[in-house]
């Protein structure tokens, strides 16, 4: 791409102006990564300032037994009774939290395979128990393709499943299963699940009955990168229509795949630069959604906190402890303790801002002088080289 | 380097700098660079870009030993306290450039800084990468081994992760040259 077609994107983006398909392909395509970079900042800083957000978060599997069959995943068993299959009885769930009480975490994120086995009922008690242990935590719980899955395999509609669910407690939904939405690639990687259309359904519904969701995509894969921007568009509509519901997306979340243990591990593994040029055309395209997630455990810390440069305005959270991706071969510790999140934003330049579940401020910290300043080059001529010290 | 990108160093303070690098005027390059550890961090690593394209081109020499081809050029970036913060890896890299000398073999070693963070350094001012040929998980791999590759049948599991690293340098829009640390031997890319 000329430097006058950035020159007409830029513009575009400082007027306001809505970037168009050829724009966002030709986004992923541009050679000059950090002027991409800088365009999706501007927009970052215009949003939110040097504010980055974080919680303090819990991930729950409870079943890891599924009866889709998606090539990416390293996480899922098929059958119960299979080698590693997993299904926590929920007194064995709500422990999880119960051991984490001295200092409880705001949210518990729980996503599942799609187990055929389970009564509803399950999934109403195991939200019911955790709120009973503790009140006021927010249950980020199910994506849309688990939600289709109840639907489907209980026989309610989707308003139904999540009808039911909220009056167990369930507060917001998370943004997985998304995976790549055009047909070329998900009749490929995940056949056996909801489509774009029944996602993005689900997700309209929630919407309407006020409840507030996160989307995702999982690229590095066999997508092209107009399959990417295809993503991007399907949700930027889904949220144009949202705009008048009661509830909206809150963020995106692009999530680098990861290749060990599963059905693509001949594809190379993620880099640096792909997560870095996708987080700053994902904020650039989904001018509708307001937060762009850095998820650490998919992009690595180090890679996420540069991200707080290349559109990113969030760091997800704590986790405590994370399964799928390090099922995948993902070197991301499986947590992140309160202040290394701190310091990580702090390091980034950024001020960090402790959030719940649906963006209200919980803490704001004060910004701090960076401390990455001891460092000079050093000539020393009685050696070999130069060090950076 | 486009237009956005020169607007960006001159709003982060950093034409001076630029000005006395064009010039070869290295006492007064370093002498102002203490903007360097505040400036815009893009901005401070496109002007590293810049000055690694035009005195050291887009070829990346990579070895398999940190120790390999020590030369007065080169600058090593030590990550030796193990810091976690990518945007300080990220900034050390670019500085090491912009204050190094001129044409310097500015070396990130990969083991230490992750490879993702690598590649990114790539695009601020690094031009050689050292660190173990290895697997997914970092863990050195004998040169002998072989591995089921769908679609190419067996190959060497050390060929295989130079492909990946080749890979890695062409998305950075990067051409990879391997340096053999017993020989100096130059290869050019395994395809």
């Amino acid at each position: 791409m000329s430097d006058i077609t950035l020159g007409t994107i830029t513009s575009k983006v400082r007027a306001g102006e809505r970037l168009s398909f050829d724009d966002g392909v030709a986004l992923f395509r541009h050679p000059d990564l950090l002027a991409v970079g800088q365009l999706a900042n501007e927009v970052r800083e215009r949003l939110h300032g040097d504010r980055t957000y974080f919680n303090r978060n819990m991930r729950v599997e409870v079943t890891n037994v599924c009866v889709a069959s998606c090539l990416f995943c390293s996480f899922a068993k098929l059958e119960e009774g299979s080698p590693g299959a997993v299904t926590m009885k929920l007194e064995e769930a709500w422990r999880e939290l119960e051991v984490r009480m001295s200092d409880p975490p705001a949210e518990i994120h729980i996503v599942n395979g799609l187990h055929p086995g389970l009564p509803f009922s399950y999934y109403e008690e195991l939200l019911k128990g955790f709120k009973r242990i503790k009140p006021d935590v927010h249950m980020k719980c199910f994506t849309a393709v688990e939600i289709h899955f109840f639907a489907q395999h209980y026989g309610m509609t989707h308003e139904q499943v999540l009808v039911r669910l909220r009056e167990a407690g369930l507060g917001s939904l998370p943004g997985g299963g998304a995976e790549i939405f055009h047909p070329e690639v998900r009749t490929r990687i995940s056949h056996d699940k909801a489509t774009a259309e029944e996602y993005l359904e689900v997700h309209r519904v929630a919407h309407r009955l006020g409840m507030a969701t996160n989307a995702t995509m999982l690229y590095g894969h066999i997508e092209t990168f107009e399959h990417r921007v295809d993503h991007l568009l399907r949700l930027r509509a889904l949220q144009d229509e949202s705009m008048s519901a009661p509830a909206r997306l809150q963020a995106f979340i692009p999530l680098a795949f990861h290749p060990d243990g599963n059905g693509m591990k001949n594809l190379p593994a993620p880099t640096g630069i792909d997560d870095l040029r996708t987080l700053a055309v994902s904020r650039l395209m989904l001018d509708n959604v307001p937060h762009l997630k850095a998820y650490w455990v998919s992009m690595t810390p180090k890679i996420a906190q540069v991200g707080l440069r290349f559109g990113a305005d969030d760091l997800d959270g704590t986790i405590v402890h994370e399964t799928i991706y390090s099922a995948a071969g993902s070197t991301s510790p499986s947590g992140l303790k309160y202040d290394q999140l701190v310091r990580l934003i702090r390091e980034a330049g950024r001020i960090p801002v402790e959030r719940d579940t649906l963006y209200n401020v919980v803490r704001e910290h004060a910004p701090e002088a960076l401390p990455e300043s001891a460092f000079k080059v050093k000539d020393r001529k009685a050696e070999k080289h130069l060090v950076v010290l | 380097m486009s237009a956005l990108v020169d607007r960006a160093i001159t709003a982060a303070g950093l034409a001076p700098i630029a000005a006395a690098r064009r010039a070869g005027d290295l006492a007064q390059v370093r002498a102002l660079a203490k903007v360097l550890d505040t400036a815009d961090l893009l901005a401070v690593g496109a002007l590293a870009d810049r000055i690694r394209k035009d005195e050291s081109g887009d070829v990346v020499r990579i070895f398999a030993n940190a120790h390999a081809d020590l030369g007065p050029d080169v600058v090593a970036v030590s990550l030796a306290d193990g810091t976690k913060s990518g945007h300080a890896v990220l900034r050390r890299v670019a500085i090491a450039r912009i204050t190094g000398p001129a044409a310097a073999r500015v070396r990130i070693d990969w083991s230490e800084s992750g490879l993702e963070v690598a590649q990114v350094a790539l695009g601020f001012g690094a031009s050689e990468l050292v660190g173990p040929i290895a697997n997914r998980r970092g863990l050195p791999i004998a040169d002998a081994a072989t591995l089921k590759v769908k679609g190419a049948g067996m190959v060497s599991a050390q060929a295989l992760k130079k492909r990946e690293l080749e890979s890695l340098l062409t998305m950075a829009g990067r051409r990879a040259v391997f340096v053999s640390s017993k020989v100096g031997l130059e290869e050019q890319p395994n395809v």
